[in-house]
């Protein structure tokens, strides 16, 4: 029975027959095209590779062609740590930071779990994913247990030295501190070259001095916390290796403008062939072995000192992490990039390329990058012993109270028991009531 | 009041309001608040946020770093503004007898002035590089660590602040010095003055009033000072250069404890409202100030 | 005569020697690196453009340049608008309270910025004006302010006050006679207090360095403290740099040196 209505509905059933098609195969059309609806863009934020090439622009088109539909975008950070970190806390801090994935200096890591910034990887990363990092790495990427960021490179502070300055006159590289300064005597009563520095060491005033204490405060058997949160818990042997610091600048085993240098500028001296010994990390080897070094085959790398009181000298580990922004509106994606980056393929191809050190141990042993890099069978294992700077939210707030106090012993103008008795004093009216304090 | 007077008063307000309302927001709020925040243990990236009465002010008066930079505060202002003070007078009698030039001379002396001050700190920077800056040049090629050296550092910056802060007290005195006809000297040399005692006795009576309010600027300037000495040294090395405001700073945005570094913050209003207050007292008693 | 013209000769070759650091600067932006950091020689042996070129084409600074261009001449006029108003009504209406208000743009400009910079943080984050230009124009008004209140204040104070009593005669309202006569007699102290605000606003560090976090507001100032090396500090890059940042004071110092002049003398000239 024909109603008024139904040439209506014949017509719209027309209509709809038609339309839909049509809209299916606009939506096909649509999602054939590269960057159409649907897309996925991350942002993700880094710091400036160092080196002669860049891997990372290479390796993030291999991810975007893995993974069609999402399209990275790489921002790069400010030069300077404590820019970048200024830069994330201020971004981080006012909520909607226009970024996902974030290249973070090991040391934030606690910092900003705290502060609430990142995302919890816990549920989505399984604990074993980690195993195959650096144990030191690991530690610093879960704070109170929790996995908040995926090791991503590594560095440990290390020695080098002139091999061929101590074969000429039969030293082995120093087991202590002494031997150091006893080595550096020697091989410059025996060069008469008065331009030749001895022990070089990072001693301006910002994180890399702090670095530098506390491999010293290691090296004398002591640490910087107490298990109860006490600053240096055992004052007398601190005090020693502050003490011995100065003494280096005023007998002139390391040149006074040691106090205003960072790693860059006690590279270069020591590239240039005008030191015997440098404490630096890994990446420097790489610049010294580049074709036109003056240096180049005549450096060695070997364990830090200890001190009198210590049992082994060890480093500080250091390094990147990568990390996921909280709120992000894509964590799978962000995931996804994130595991690629920190993966084998990826740390692989960054250490071949710029000669940055991986957090995976078993690249250590690749037969391919060993050929390339020698020495990092070796690294691997000064890793391993190396330990983390402390791993709390507080250690930037405790590394800013204590330079100013470190760096007023190297110049002289307090001495170790006074430096040390402020920086205590600060520090504890500072991290009083903050809830759990420092660990 | 006549409707005019009260049309007046009206008018009056309406136009004072905008730039009231603006000024109460963002100079007469924040000062109160700032005394608030230092009553605060307050780290916005932790969400700590506590009260803790005068608790800073406690640890800062037993705080070796804070009266240091008490110390350094002081020294660089009374060194910087003496120098100032004592150039910038000579300058400006030197310029009371310009006939030919003055405005290239108004020009050069300005120029020093009207640079940004991280413009100055970089300049001074690159002027005191141990090797290759001009002033050890100019000394001889002696390899001086100004910037590294705990007992130049300070007087390095001294020097950089009164390069960028004197053609300002010499624009002062020299436009004062203009106001002085030549009749007053010309009167002295008949009575038979030298030029010290026409100096000592016309000029720097006449001066007075002038030198005063220059020093009053200059001082208040001198203890907020905080551009110059952050980009050039830091407060480095070793403290010897931080004065009170890096200090605050160093506190609120390094460490980012706000309440902590508004102590420090609020130390350094009330030094400088003190002494503001103080000097006006002083002209006053002048007849000076309005 | 002629010994005045030595006499005058020697004070401005002394002027020059003072401003010698400015001019070295200058000279350094022009020397190729590789001379750099040798001295002597003094003069380099041929200039170059690189440093400009690097400063220009891979550096934050002209994306800093227009940042402070904005913020300043933003804050210049705010500032004059906001001042200009509030100094005729002190300068010649019964205002309630007018000593103490009077008292309070004084304190105002003696207020410390470092005390200052701590609430307006707050402030700031929580209207969610980081990194913009809203939040450095606000905070240079802020302290623009009082000084140019005082100023102009006393600008208006010198014009007799018979000007406007003709207007009211002839019917003008207040608004009026401050419109058609007052503003165009002031007008020099205008321009006068117009350049202080702006030479203030484009030299200004504390506020831009804490508000600002990337090129998208980033003044001059910062982003020469700012300035990238890689290796070594790259002293030719800076000093480019530094020349760029300081062009509009030296244009301002060198061609409006009477306003400069005036704005500065009479804030300080009078009783």
């Amino acid at each position: 029975m024909t109603t008024a209505g139904e040439p209506g509905r014949r017509c719209s059933r027309a209509i709809g027959g038609a339309l839909l098609p049509a809209l299916l195969v606009a939506l096909t059309a649509c999602a054939d095209q590269p960057a159409g609806r649907g897309d996925v863009t991350l942002v993700f934020k880094h710091a400036k590779i160092l080196g002669p090439s860049d891997p990372l622009p290479r390796l993030l088109r291999e991810f975007e062609a893995a993974n069609p539909g999402i399209r990275v975008v790489s921002e790069s950070l400010p030069w300077s740590a404590d820019e970048q970190h200024q830069f994330y806390v201020v971004n981080l801090e006012g909520g909607n930071p226009g970024f996902d994935v974030m290249m973070l200096d090991v040391i934030w890591v606690p910092e900003f779990a705290r502060a609430g910034w990142l995302l919890d990887l816990t549920p989505m990363v399984a604990k074993d994913e980690l195993a195959p990092h650096f144990p030191a790495a690991i530690a610093a990427a879960t704070p109170d247990g929790r996995i908040w960021a995926i090791p991503w490179i590594m560095n440990v502070g290390m020695l080098y030295y002139r091999a061929d300055l101590l074969a000429r006159y039969g030293l082995e590289p120093p087991r202590t501190y002494q031997e150091l300064v006893s080595h550096v005597a020697r091989i410059r009563a025996g060069e008469h070259d008065p331009r030749l520095d001895g022990f070089l060491w990072q001693g301006k005033q910002y994180e890399g001095l702090v670095v530098n204490v506390l491999e010293g405060l290691w090296a004398n058997g002591t640490r910087l916390l107490g298990e109860d949160g006490a600053v240096f818990p055992d004052p007398e042997r601190a005090a020693e290796v502050l003490a011995f610091l100065r003494m280096l600048i005023e007998t002139g085993v390391s040149p006074s403008w040691v106090t205003a240098a960072d790693e860059e500028l006690t590279r270069r001296p020591f590239g240039n062939g005008r030191a015997i010994f440098l404490r630096s990390w890994p990446y420097a080897m790489g610049l010294f072995e580049l074709p036109d070094s003056p240096v180049r085959g005549k450096v060695g790398i070997a364990p830090l000192p200890r001190h009198a009181r210590g049992s082994q000298g060890m480093g500080a580990t250091g390094g990147a992490h990568v990390g996921i922004q909280r709120h992000t509106r894509h964590p799978d994606a962000a995931l996804a990039l994130a595991r690629f980056l920190t993966g084998e393929h990826a740390q692989k191809a960054m250490t071949s390329g710029v000669a940055l050190n991986p957090t995976r141990m078993n690249l250590y042993h690749d037969p391919e990058l060993v050929r390339g890099h020698p020495n990092l069978p070796r690294i691997h294992e000064l890793a391993m012993a190396a330990r983390p700077r402390p791993v709390t939210p507080y250690y930037l707030m405790l590394s800013t109270t204590l330079q100013p106090e470190l760096s007023a012993v190297l110049v002289g103008v307090k001495t170790p028991a006074q430096a040390m008795a402020h920086a205590r004093r600060r520090l504890e009216y500072m991290l009083a009531g903050i809830l759990d304090g420092p660990r | 009041m006549t409707p005019r007077q009260r049309a007046d008063r009206r008018a009056g307000l309406v136009f004072l309001a905008p730039a009231l309302l603006t000024l109460a927001v963002l100079t007469l709020y924040p000062g109160a608040w700032v005394i608030w925040l230092s009553l605060q243990q307050r780290i916005p990236v932790f969400g700590i946020e506590r009260f803790v009465g005068p608790s800073h002010y406690l640890f800062l008066a037993t705080d070796p770093r804070f009266w240091n930079a008490a110390w350094v505060t002081l020294a660089f202002t009374a060194i910087s503004v003496g120098l100032e003070l004592v150039l910038g007078l000579a300058l400006a009698l030197a310029l009371r007898g310009q006939r030919w030039g003055r405005r290239l001379a108004l020009s050069l002396l300005l120029l020093a002035w009207a640079l940004p001050s991280v413009v100055t700190a970089k300049l001074f920077e690159w002027l005191y590089h141990p090797g290759a800056g001009l002033v050890n040049f100019l000394l001889g090629g002696r390899p001086l660590n100004w910037l590294g050296d705990p007992a130049l550092a300070l007087p390095g910056l001294i020097l950089a602040d009164v390069w960028r802060t004197m053609p300002f007290v010499a624009l002062l005195c020299y436009a004062r010095l203009l106001t002085i006809p030549v009749e007053v000297y010309e009167a002295a040399q008949v009575d038979g003055a030298g030029r010290l005692a026409s100096f000592a006795r016309i000029t720097l009576p006449l001066l007075r009033q002038i030198v005063l309010i220059a020093l009053l600027f200059r001082t208040l300037d001198a203890l907020r000072a905080f551009d110059i000495m952050f980009v050039l040294t830091g407060g480095g090395p070793a403290g010897t250069t931080e004065t009170l405001t890096v200090y605050a700073y160093r506190s609120l945005f390094q460490t980012l404890q706000l309440g902590f570094g508004s102590a420090i913050g609020a130390a350094v209003f009330a030094l400088v409202m003190l002494t503001a207050w103080g000097y006006l007292q002083m002209l006053r008693r002048e007849g000076l100030a309005e | 005569m002629k010994v005045g013209r030595v006499r005058d000769v020697a004070v401005l070759v002394l002027l020059a020697a003072y401003a010698g650091p400015f001019f070295w600067q200058l000279l350094t932006s022009f020397k190729p690196d590789a001379e750099l950091l040798v001295l002597p020689p003094l003069l380099p042996s041929r200039l170059t453009l690189e440093h400009y070129r690097v400063v220009l084409e891979q550096s934050l600074i002209p994306r800093a340049l227009v940042n402070s261009l904005g913020v300043a001449a933003l804050t210049t006029l705010l500032a004059l608008a906001l001042g200009v108003l509030a100094a005729y009504a002190l300068a010649r209406l019964p205002v309630p309270g007018k000593g103490l208000l009077l008292l309070v743009v004084i304190a105002g400009t003696a207020f410390p910025h470092i005390a200052t910079v701590s609430p307006l943080y707050l402030l700031m984050r929580a209207l969610g004006l980081r990194d913009t230009w809203t939040a450095l124009v606000l905070a240079n008004t802020s302290f623009a302010l009082p000084l140019i209140i005082w100023l102009l204040a006393g600008f208006i104070r010198e014009i007799p006050e018979e000007l406007e009593q003709a207007a009211f005669l002839d019917g003008a309202s207040r608004l009026q006679t401050f419109r058609w006569v007052l503003l165009p007699l002031v007008a020099p102290g205008l321009a006068s207090a117009a350049l202080l605000t702006f030479l203030f606003s484009w030299n200004e560090f504390l506020f831009a360095y804490t508000f600002t976090a990337t090129e998208a507001s980033r003044t001059v100032p910062v982003a020469l403290a700012l300035f990238p090396g890689v290796f070594e500090v790259p002293w030719g890059d800076i000093a480019a740099a530094s020349i760029l940042a300081s062009l509009p004071p030296v244009l301002i110092v060198v061609g409006l040196q009477r306003y400069l002049v005036r704005g500065l003398l009479a804030g300080a000239l009078r009783e």
